[in-house]
Order: structure tokens, then sequence, then C-alpha cells
């Protein structure tokens, strides 16, 4: 196995291939955080009067507010102060009115990343709201998109347009003192991004926004809100990269989806934040709420993420299912690695009637990381004929790492049916030998294993995304076998 | 923010000053380590689900007396020691008088032994896990010593029948420690009984230390009426090669909670854990286990079933720990759960903590009601509904039943079960 050995130690020494720092200058704001930075952030957003008294409540929330200490993380105590609550890309006019007007350097950035943002993107059929730190800067495919009713935009920008709809549903899934982090990001959150679709509306394209975290100690705190109306359907992508930092960097976002009657939503996630390096160091901290509301009947939501990066993932996207025959999925990939950590895993909250929820979660450990699924399956006394079936299974690379499961079963109907089952296992010796008896070298093998564990979640991701996902586990997974 | 409530000091006022020094002593040292201890709520993770139904008046601080009339033990061939409100009967006991097993009660040690017991006392419980069988340790009256020779053999069960006398209002803290030497083997048999309808509490510890190849057979059987409040916590170490096989059999009320904590600490050493919960009307109950695979080569296997009836409320929560070090470990849990109403809630967590690779564990949870289509098949075939129902609920349950080794507890609970569904079926 020497030889094995250095081809890993090759591989694990890989560095972050992400890791760089555009340099345009950026309007930040001084670290710290008061009721006054608050009054400053609304001010240049030009926003309504509600949004700031909103804003305020959260933040007057978040001070009474302890910082949660229940997850199987560890991690020094995050200074809140020191932490600067608005950056802005500097604009050479009020705003870009075409890619022409974007700032150069930031469209490079997104080349290095291989965002499709200039024509191939037209290929693709993907709309890009892009977000660079906190400012929306170019968005793409408006047309198409606007010809069919649908919107789609930042946030900053929906406040301003659409304040009846912004002011109907923002924190109605998601309240502002829901938990400490939502209710930081119910009070300073920068931009983010803002769908809706009509009623009957299907949507004609994969709707699809990057953030990137750039400037240094900078806090981002992304707000996105989705609104399908009665007989929608919308696929929304998500993907994240950042640059390579030696400070913990903190990323606290909401996401907010609300599912109207016949209404489907299908929200994808590839996360590749800076992970920090192999002793740990640095990494972003992902803490993020994601939570959606099937408020109609046969309402449909469905999750599948793919997480890889950053130091400290803390994220369980949910299913509050109220309507009438309304179903949650959960399809999840959190891949560990080094020093990494993940608390992750879902909320499926039964209430209506024949409401039923699937949630396959594979957790993968690699190095000294330490990964956990946690979940609650709960069927409320309403919930008649209400279903759930749970898989979490755990692979273990390496004999530092670990996998731990805690799911939360709890039931108040007797015609509720949960089945829940978990197991844990390492790439066998067996699977091996047969891969490398056939000529296959043992990193292609673990890389072939694992996408083969993982395949049941792959199969839910839109294409371009499953394809960037295998990309991703094979570069953060070689390397890890010995 | 409310300060969370502490425990009342009236609470560590103990009684029974016949126990020799040493281990009054050591209930002095536990006693002032409780001071302002503060009490579980519905934020305490491993009390989540229970802590409403715990009670702690200052009325149930009192010991309850040691006098009274004994009622009936559990009639079975084998031997007896009765324990009354936790402290032992001697002329309602016998011990067996087998070659290499001592059984003595804690006020009958001498200073040496009881100086011995005394620093060994709580070495396997996870003091921060049990928060409320700590109280034991500081109010024990008396207690029971089992310890077995290197390849002492009991042939017969022993019954520790602890009987709780409710005429007055007050609690009990019924204590037992076995150690298990070599190759030793025995079963044992823990009733936990009242009569009496005052409000009180039981509190009970009981701990086991096996040695190498040591096997233990531990039956335990909680079936007090509705004016009891139960927490109950066993520990159990276990050496090389060692078994440990559990059954428990608990039926619910006010607030019931037994806390099962199993450290598999050399290799090959492994343990059976099976339970049985049954509640109904507006009873509670609460099973915590925790297994920790500490060394490599250990297997643990476990199966809980819940019935949970009327407005009742049942809680497993079990959680498997293997440690770095514990390759080649093999962990199973099944919790199953059967939830016949739809006023009655169910909470139930399954925990996986693992820090080795080369393991197999895996652990399955189900919560649901009985198959029509399998009372549809019963009911085809001439069964009428209500034993369709009667029949599929005692064989959810008789799986573990049977497994019991002790021919009279398994009829005792069959019969007890049986008059359970019996009165679920009737309501329903």
């Amino acid at each position: 196995m020497a030889n094995t050995d250095k081809q890993v130690n090759e591989l694990i020494k890989r560095e972050y291939e992400h890791g760089f720092v555009t340099e345009i200058e950026a309007d930040t704001f001084e670290p710290g955080l008061n009721e006054d930075v608050i009054r400053r952030l609304s001010a240049i957003k030009n926003e309504p009067e509600f949004m700031l008294e909103w804003r305020l409540k959260a933040y007057r929330r978040w001070l009474e507010m302890d910082e949660p200490d229940w997850a199987h993380v560890d991690f020094p105590k995050v200074d809140y102060n020191a932490i600067s609550y608005y950056s802005a890309p500097k604009k050479k006019e009020d705003m870009p009115q075409s890619l022409d007007d974007v700032d150069p350097e930031l469209l490079k950035t997104y080349e290095k990343l291989g965002i499709p943002l200039h024509e191939r993107e037209r290929l693709a059929g993907v709309a890009v709201d892009a977000v660079f730190d906190s400012v929306s800067v170019a968005t793409t495919f408006k047309e198409p998109l606007e010809k069919a009713g649908v919107i789609f935009c930042p946030i900053s920008e929906a406040v301003q347009k659409y304040p009846e709809l912004v002011q109907k549903y923002l924190g109605s899934v998601v309240p502002a003192g829901d938990n400490y982090f939502a209710a930081l990001n119910s009070a300073v959150f920068s931009d983010g991004s803002f769908v809706y679709i009509p009623k009957g509306v299907r949507c004609p394209l994969e709707l699809s926004t990057y953030f990137r975290i750039n400037a240094a100690n900078t806090g981002q705190f992304e707000r996105t809100l989705i609104v399908a109306d009665d007989d929608s359907y919308v696929s929304y992508l998500e993907g994240c990269t950042a640059p390579m930092r030696d400070e913990n960097q903190l990323h606290a976002a909401v996401v907010e989806l609300v599912v109207l009657d016949n209404a489907q939503i299908k929200y994808s996630t590839v996360q590749n934040w800076y992970p920090g390096d192999e002793n740990g160091k640095g990494g972003i901290y992902n803490f993020v709420t994601k939570r959606a509301a099937c408020i109609g009947n046969n309402s449909k939501v469905s999750w599948t993420q793919v997480e890889t990066g950053s130091a400290i993932t803390w994220k369980y996207p949910s299913c509050v299912l109220r309507g009438d025959n309304s179903v949650g999925e959960f399809y999840s990939v959190a891949l560990t690695h080094n020093f990494q950590q993940a608390d992750t895993g879902t909320k499926m909250i039964h209430m209506g009637k024949n409401t039923s929820s699937t949630i396959i979660s594979k957790g993968i450990s690699a190095g000294r990381s330490s990964n956990a699924y946690r979940g609650l399956v709960k069927f409320g006394p309403t919930a008649e004929g209400a279903r759930n079936f749970t898989q979490c299974d755990s692979l273990l690379i390496g004999d530092r790492c670990a996998a731990h499961t805690f799911p939360y079963i709890e039931s108040k109907n007797k015609s509720a049916i949960v089945e829940h089952e978990a197991t844990t296992s390492k790439v066998s010796d067996e699977q091996m030998f047969l891969c490398r008896q056939r000529g296959i070298d043992p990193e292609q093998a673990v890389s072939m294993i694992v996408n083969g564990f993982c395949k049941e979640v792959f199969k839910e991701l839109p294409m371009e995304f499953a394809v960037e996902a295998g990309k991703l586990l094979e570069v953060s997974l070689e390397g890890s076998v010995g | 923010m409310k300060p969370a409530p502490t425990l009342s000091s009236a609470f560590l006022k103990p009684a029974g000053d016949f126990l020799p020094a040493p281990l009054l002593e050591l209930r002095q040292q536990r006693g002032a380590a409780l001071a302002d201890m503060p009490l579980p709520t519905r934020k305490t993770e491993n009390w989540k689900y229970s802590s409403r139904y715990l009670k702690l008046s200052d009325e149930l601080a009192t010991s309850l007396p040691t006098t009274g009339k004994h009622g009936t033990a559990l009639a079975a061939p084998g031997h007896h020691v009765v324990f009354r409100n936790g402290v032992m009967v001697p002329e309602a006991s016998d011990f067996p008088d087998t070659n290499g097993v001592t059984i003595k009660r804690f006020a009958d040690l001498t200073d040496d032994e009881a100086r011995e017991l005394a620093e060994r006392l709580d070495n396997t419980l996870d003091a921060n896990a049990v928060q409320l069988a700590r109280l034991n340790s500081a109010r024990f009256e008396d207690g029971l010593l089992i310890r077995l020779a290197p390849d002492a053999v009991l042939e017969h069960p022993l019954f520790i029948i602890s009987e709780t006398d409710a005429h007055v209002s007050g609690s009990a803290y019924p204590r037992i420690y076995v150690d298990a030497g070599r190759h030793s083997q025995a079963t044992l048999v823990e009733e936990y009984i009242a009569n009496g309808a005052e409000p009180v509490m039981v509190n009970a510890v009981s701990e086991f230390v096996l040695a190498e190849g040591a096997q233990i057979t531990s039956v335990r059987l909680s079936a007090e009426g509705e004016n009891v409040q139960h927490v109950g916590a066993t520990g159990v170490r276990q050496a090389a090669h060692s078994r440990f096989d559990s059954h428990c059999v608990g039926f619910g009320g006010p607030m019931r909670r037994h806390d099962l904590q199993v450290r598999l600490e050399e290799s090959g050493a492994n343990c059976r854990l099976n339970g049985v919960v049954v509640t109904q009307g507006r009873q509670h109950y609460d099973n915590h286990t925790v297994i920790e695979h500490v060394a490599p080569h250990c297997d643990s296997e476990e199966t809980y079933r819940n019935i949970a009836a009327g407005q009742s409320h049942a809680v497993f929560n079990g959680r498997i720990h293997i440690h770095q070090d514990a390759q080649k470990s093999n962990a199973n849990m099944s919790n199953k759960n059967l939830l016949l109403s739809t006023g009655a809630e169910i909470d139930t967590k399954p925990e996986l903590e693992i820090y080795a690779d080369d393991v197999k564990c895996a652990h399955g949870a189900t919560v649901g009601q009985l198959n029509e289509e399998s009372i549809f098949y019963l009911v085809s075939r001439g069964i009428d509904r209500r034993n369709a129902r009667t029949l599929l609920t005692m064989a959810f349950i008789n799986e573990l039943i049977e497994q019991i080794p002790v021919e009279a507890v398994r009829e005792t609970a069959q019969a007890r079960l049986n008059h359970f569904i019996d009165q679920t079926f009737e309501e329903a």
C-alpha cells in the first residue's frame, strides 16, 4: 500500500482550486453591529419603512437570544462585533445595465469558477442571478422569464418593486425570531434572490444563483425567498464556492420557500465553501436556516444538497407539510474531510392529511472530520395517513473520522407510519480488491464506490449539477484511501 | 429567562442511620454534591419529552417508614430477597447457600467491606446522564451486595423484590450492587411493585460489574401503580468475553424512567438488551439506553418495543457509542412502536455515534399502527376484529417476552400484558 499512501498524500495536499481573491474596491462597513449599522444598511438599500422596522425587531430579538450549542460541532466562539455587515462592489454607475457594465474583474472571477454568465449559458439554459458578496451585479435571461411572468430578481430590488409580495411572505416561513442565526440574518441580510412563480406557470428555465464570499472579514447574510403560486413549478439551483482565507468566515443564510396548491419547488444546492486547510485552519462557518412551507394541498418540495465544503456546516433544510397530500423530499450527500465538521439533516413536520416525506441522507467522513445526521420527523395529531421513510447511511474512510446519527421521531397520530433505518460501514477491502483486480487504480475505485454510494441522491440533481457534484466528490475524496 | 428549578433541600435528608460508617460518609458526600442541582426541564436534552411528568413535591422527600405488612411477592422457584421501601426484610428473604455466592445487605457489611464497596459504588454510571438517579447515592438506606466468586454458578434465579408501601407519601431508594467474578453465572430478577395509594417516588439504582467470561442475565419488571413515580438506573461494566443479557418489561405510570448504560470495556464482551413497554390512559414511560463500545471486537444487540394506547406517552432513546479504537464492533439496534390511538404519543431517537471505521452498525425504528391487511386476514378466517387486534398486538411484543429465560417471569409478564391489551381494546 506504500504506493497508494504516496498518491493519497499527494492528493490530500491538493490545494483548494477556487482559492483566489479578486481585487476590487469594496464599500465596506466598519466591523460591528448595532441599531445604527442596521439603519445605515437599510438606508443604503433605500428600503421602505416596514423593512427597517422588521430588521430592528429581529435585531432586538437576536440580542435576547443565546447562541445555540447543541450541535455536534466544536469551534471557537464567533465575535459578532468583529464582522463587517455590509460590503458591496464599487459601482461605476448606479446599476449595471448589461453584462458590459459589470466590472471585468468580477466577470473574471466568475469565469475562473466556471459560471456560465456569457453566451454559453444560453446553451446551458441557465439564468444566473450572480451574487457577488452582497449586491447582485448581473442578472441574465430576464426576458424569457418576464414573458412567462416569473419574477426573478435580487431581493433588494423586490423590496422596491414588489413590496406587497415581500411583506406578505418574508418571514412567513422562517420568522425573524426562529433561531439565533435566522434572527441575525433577518436583522442584517444584505441581499439574495427573490422568485415568484405566478399561478399555473411552469418556469421555462432552471433558475440558478452563485454565492461567493469575497472581501475579507465579511459575513455573508443571504436571504432567499421563493414563492410558487397555485399549479406552478420551479427548479432552483444554488452553488457556492469561496476564495481561500485564513480567518473563519461566517455565513448565516436564510432560505424560505412558500408552496401553494398543486405547486412544486425543486431546490438543489451544491455547497463548496472553503473548508479550511489540512490542519483545520480557516474555512467557512455555514449556519443556514432553510425551510419550506407546503401551505397548499398537493404541493411538493424537494431539497437536494451536496455538501462538500465549509469548515463547519450546520444546516437542516426542512419541510412543513401543512396542506393535505403534500410531499416533502430530502436528498443529501455530505462529505467531510480533514478537520471539517458537519451537523446536517432535515425536519419533516407533518400536519396535513396523507402527507408523505422521504429522507435519503448519505454521509461520508474522511480524515479527521466529523459528520452528523440530525433529523426530525414529526406527525401532528391531524396528520391522518401520513407517511415517512428515512434512510441515512454513513461511509467512513480512515480510522480517525467520526459519523453520527441523531434522528428524532415524534408521532401523535396512530394512522401515521414512519420507518427509519441507518447503517454505517466503510469501503470494504473486498470491494477494493474486486476493483483493483480488474485494473482500476485505488483512487478511481474509491471514487467509483463512493459515487455508487451517493447515486440515489445524484440522480435527483439536475444534469449540470450532477456532473459538478460528481467532480466535486472526486476532488474532495481522491486521496482519502489508505 | 426564568432560572431552572433546583432540587429541594428536603430531598437531601436521608434516613437509615444503621448503615456502616463508610457508606454513611459516601451518602453525605454525594448529597453535598447535589445541593442546588438543577432539575431537568424541557430544555434538558435527555429529559426533553419526560420532564413534564416529573413532579418532585417536598412531600415526596420524606423517607417511607420501614414498617408495615408485606404484600405478595412473585411466587416462583428460586431464591427471594424482599426489600420494603428500600430496606431489606430478613424474615421474608431466603439466601442461596451456593458455594462462592455471597449475598449481604448493606447494613450487615463490616467496615472493611463497606469501605471497599463505597469506593466502587456509582462507577458504572455516567453521572451527567442520570441526573436524578444520583439522588439514590445520597439517600439509599440499605441495599444488596451480591458477590460471585470465580466460576461460581447460581443455579436458580434470584428474585429481588422491591416493594413500596404507599400508605403515606414519601420516597424509597432501593440499591443493588452485583460483582460477578471470572466465569461466574447468575440470573437475577428485579421486580418493582407497590401497594397503597398515596403518591410516592421510587428511585432505584442497580450496578453490575462483570469480570472476564462472566454471564449475567438480568430481568427487570417495573409494575408499580398509578401513584408511583419511578426513576431507575442500571449501570453495567463488562470485561473480556463477558455476556450481559437484559430483559426489561415496563408498565406505564404517572412518571416512569429507566436509564440503562452498558460499557463493553474489553474485547469479546457482548450484550443483548431487550425491552418491552406498554402504556395506556394518561401513562408515561421513558427508556434511555446507552451502549458504549470501548474496546474492539465487541457485539451488542438491542431490541425495544413500545405500545402506547389512550392518551399515553412512550419514549425511547437509544445511543450506541463506538469509541475510536473499538474496531470490528458489531452493533444493532431496533426500536418498533405501536401507536394504538391518536391521543397517544411516541417519541423515539435511535442514535449512533461512531469514531471507528471498521464497524458494522445499524439501527432501525418504526412507528405505526396494526396492519389492516393482517387484521383482515384474521377476520376473513372467522376471528372477530377485537380478537384479531389482541392477537396481533400480543404477537408484536411476544417475540421479546418469549426470550425471557425465567418461566415464572415470562408467565407473569404475559398475564399482565394480556390484561393490559384487553383493557386497551375494551376502551377502544
